[in-house]
């Protein structure tokens, strides 16, 4: 691993726009090279090395470990369709952190904004501290958000985290987000996706989920009327095998949508058990 | 009554909100180019015609402040004052635009591309929840002609005709007698779902009183419903449960369905996600029959601000071109949510008021900055403004497209001529796109 | 008596929109959009004669309009201003990153106040430009 360090020397005034901080783009490139490389701020093109103290040289993207510090919390698009190696920041960082990226891994000492992780595509993004809203969801109009790889959030995330999820079991994708605790319409629109939320949740979890599983170890403040209570369980199997032990009471749904694998059999009346569409709270 | 000093413009299309009625009689004296007396318009319609009288509340010439005052300047000073301002500024902000023509807004979009800065419509603070849900799930939409002739129940959501769109119930919705509809309001079967027993409520056939801000689990509920889900809980978001099932039945029961939405769902929690919702039901409705659906757009031709913004840009609203390009992401380069995070640095205001329309905090933060308004009235927004535009009033003193809330194009009317040095909104950007490209050496 | 709990929803009527075409800084925009209508039961709990002036506070700011009672009631629990620079003072500015801020479902409390003055649309947008 070669270590390419960033410091930031002056707080933008307005959001910088920060896409070519990636290993992908430092490939192969001297810290003079990296200096150049092309920054938005405002409706003007800076370079890098404006804002940032770069030290270190690039090597192959997958040796690459770039470790940035200061306050990047109006530093937007870092990691952005990142394809492998490291990226570590120290401090807060701005909007759609690590968005599209399809490998490598991202570390985030601090709080992410909004859209941290959108439409993942492989890889690892870890959050210590919070993040906004948007964690993991689709683009504005995407019927496909986030399709493989891990986020994991240690505080609090916002709304429609994970928007559009869609995983595949034959595919062997399987989107998965891990936070502390989340705001409302988590998982909206899922199409497969994994969430585990160790606290509590806001409203309408799981809102229009067809595919999916959302575990929560806490409470949830309003529970969908389309969602059905099946039971109580004591073991949860996930989509991609792993299992998670503890008191859960099981329900199926979103029963609104049309296209629900767990549908209810018109004759008896009872929830096919074949499929996913499931959230688990804990009892 | 013949008078010669008095002329009469007849089917004026009413330049107040979305209905744009098309059936105006406007009678002006010649002498004094005034508006003297309106026909068929609403209270509100009317008034927006007498006010485009000159009075102390309108501007015409351009003024600039001055130590602390307003000082009249030529239109070639004001224009070369505020093309400076806009091209010194990095993240300048275009925003309004849905109280004007076409023309002018598709000007509106090439100075935004020139200046590298945001351009916003109205939509970003009304509808665009609407937009973002229209993006994720599609909406199956028609004329309001169409409804009239056809429809046999009709859902007010979270609006209230009665009183934001005056002549909509007359026109379209209630009391019109249509092709298949020959009794006129006895003919339809009138819902209204608000959490406050409005005017619209109390001309109702079936009025729900729901909790505020809980619509979308009560149309998730319908949704569950109209699926054959037994509901668990004997009221949800404050109904009971026998009133939606009486619901859901007369919704499945009639021939022909539509719901008309407005703040009520986009501007509580959960925004764009209820619109998300009740366009999900209307899908499923016509599983059963025929259900469509409209969105109440509140200024007249804020429609057509998203029709050109999106056939010029791609994009309906909340528009950035700081990297020469459009990109779109509401939340992100919608003009609150930018003035609540102070990222502005300048604005130009078309023909709109967001001092008195957004939120106090977002107010202060574009006070801050270099502001420019194009307004011909004494409004919260122009009378802190920095240079003040004066345009003629697109409907009333200029020609002009609009589009209707249900996306269909009018061609505005010019009833008189704008008083004092006013230009039209088209002229004063046109004049601006040129002034920046000399300065920009382009 | 000041009032907890309430629910504050901004609204359109006619009026207001009368009042914002015939000039914005005019007495009527003030009586139009300027004010507070309550559902009789709460009302009374004010304890205040019709038009008194009311405090509305919520977690984003606080302002002084005109109390009334509504034509549009029930509604117990739920208070409305029409849409316009006061009731924006009070308004939720967080969009959750939508673009569309909050205008509805603010908790708000209420107090009379009978000396209360209630500024007219330009001079208490004026207070948010800091000189």
């Amino acid at each position: 691993m070669v270590d390419i360090k960033l410091k930031l020397k002056k707080a933008p005034e307005f959001p910088l726009e920060a896409d070519v901080i990636t290993p992908d783009q430092f490939a192969g490139k001297s810290a003079a090279q990296i200096k150049k490389l092309i920054v938005y701020h405002g409706n003007e093109e800076k370079t890098l090395g404006e804002f940032f103290d770069v030290t270190g040289n690039g090597s192959e993207v997958n040796d690459i470990k770039i470790i940035i510090d200061g306050d990047l919390s109006n530093v937007k698009r870092i990691g952005e369709k990142m394809t492998g190696g490291e990226i570590i920041v120290n401090g807060n960082v701005g909007m759609h952190v690590g968005s599209k990226m399809s490998g490598g891994k991202i570390l985030v000492n601090g709080n992410a904004d909004d859209w941290a992780g959108a439409m993942l595509n492989g890889g690892e993004l870890e959050i210590t501290g919070n993040a906004g809203n948007y964690v993991g969801a689709a683009y504005r109009g995407y019927w496909k958000g986030m399709q493989n790889g891990v986020i994991k959030v240690k505080g609090k995330i916002g709304n429609e985290a994970l928007s559009w999820v869609t995983g595949s079991k034959p595919g062997n994708r399987f989107p998965t987000l891990l936070c502390g605790s989340a705001g409302s319409f988590l998982g909206v629109h899922s199409h497969g996706g994994t969430i585990i939320v160790e606290g509590d949740c806001d409203r309408c979890i799981g809102a229009d989920q067809v595919r999916g599983t959302i575990v929560v170890k806490g409470k949830i403040n309003r529970i969908l009327p389309s969602f059905k209570k099946i039971g109580e369980v004591k073991e949860i199997e996930l989509m991609n095998g792993e299992k998670i032990k503890g008191n859960f009471i099981e329900y199926s749904g979103d029963h609104s949508v049309e296209k629900n694998h767990s549908k209810i059999d018109k004759k008896t009346g009872n929830i096919s058990n074949s499929s996913n569409g499931r959230l688990y709270v804990a009892a | 009554m013949a008078d010669k000093n008095i002329r009469t413009v007849t089917d004026v299309i009413c330049p107040f909100c979305g209905t744009l009625c098309d059936d105006l009689e406007v009678d002006i004296d010649n002498k004094e180019e005034k508006i003297v007396e309106v026909r068929n318009g609403c209270q509100i319609g009317t008034k927006k015609y007498f006010s485009s009288n000159p009075s102390v509340h309108r501007y015409d010439k351009p003024l600039i402040k001055d130590n602390g005052s307003y000082k009249a300047i030529s239109w070639d000073e004001a224009i070369d004052k505020a093309a400076d301002i806009l091209i010194k500024a990095k993240r300048p902000l275009l925003y309004g635009f849905s109280s004007t023509e076409c023309d002018a807004q598709g000007k509106g979009v090439e100075l935004a591309e020139l200046l590298g800065g945001i351009l916003d419509n109205t939509a970003s603070v009304c509808h665009g929840p609407s937009l973002l849900a229209i993006q994720d799930v599609g909406a199956p939409t028609s004329t309001l002609g169409e409804y009239k002739n056809r429809a046999d129940l009709v859902v007010f959501w979270g609006s209230n005709p009665v009183h934001a769109h005056p002549r909509h119930l007359g026109r379209y919705s209630d009391f019109i007698r249509g092709y298949f509809r020959k009794d006129g309001s006895n003919d339809r079967f009138i819902v209204v779902v608000d959490p406050r027993n409005t005017h619209t409520a109390q001309l109702a056939d079936m009025y729900i009183q729901l909790n505020p801000s809980e619509d979308y689990e009560l149309i998730n509920a319908i949704r569950a419903m109209l699926r054959g889900v037994e509901l668990e809980g004997d009221e949800i978001s404050g109904v009971p449960k026998k009133i939606i099932i009486e619901l859901v039945n007369a919704l499945k029961s009639c021939n022909y369905g539509v719901i008309f939405f407005g703040m009520g769902l986009t501007q509580t929690l959960s925004h764009h996600r209820n619109i998300d919702a009740a366009i999900c039901l209307v899908r499923e409705l016509n599983d059963h029959t025929k259900f469509l659906l409209t969105p109440m757009r509140g200024h007249y031709n804020v429609a057509g601000a998203n029709q050109v913004f999106t056939w010029q840009t791609g994009y309906s609203y909340s528009i950035d071109f700081s990297r020469g390009y459009p990109r779109y992401n509401p939340g992100e380069f919608s003009s609150v949510d930018l003035l609540m995070r102070d990222e502005i640095d300048a604005s130009l205001i078309v023909a709109s008021d967001p001092a008195s329309n957004f939120p106090a905090a977002a107010v202060k933060n574009m006070f801050k900055y270099p502001l420019i308004s194009i307004e011909p009235h004494h409004t919260p927004t122009s009378v802190n403004a920095d240079i003040i535009l004066p345009p003629a009033i697109a409907g009333i003193e200029c020609e002009g497209t609009a589009y209707r809330m249900d996306s269909v194009p009018l061609r505005l009317r010019k009833v008189k001529d704008a008083p004092g040095d006013c230009l039209t909104d088209k002229e004063i950007l046109e004049r601006l796109v040129e002034a920046v490209k000399k300065k920009k050496g382009e | 008596m000041r009032i907890n709990n309430l629910i504050l929803i901004t609204c359109r009527t006619i009026n207001q929109g009368v009042a914002l075409e015939g000039g914005k800084n005019t007495i009527e925009n003030v009586r139009a959009a300027g004010i507070c209508a309550f559902d009789k039961e709460d009302f009374k709990k004010l304890d205040c004669p019709v038009g008194t002036p009311v405090k509305v506070i919520t977690e984003h700011g606080e302002v002084v309009v005109y109390s009334t009672i509504s034509e549009e009631g029930p509604h117990p629990g739920i208070i409305f201003i029409p849409m316009g620079p006061w009731a924006n003072q009070v308004v939720n500015p967080d969009s959750q990153s939508c673009g569309t801020p909050t205008y509805k479902g603010m908790k708000a409390s209420v107090e009379p106040l009978p000396n209360g003055k209630v500024l007219n649309a330009v001079n208490l947008i004026k207070l948010l430009k800091v000189a």
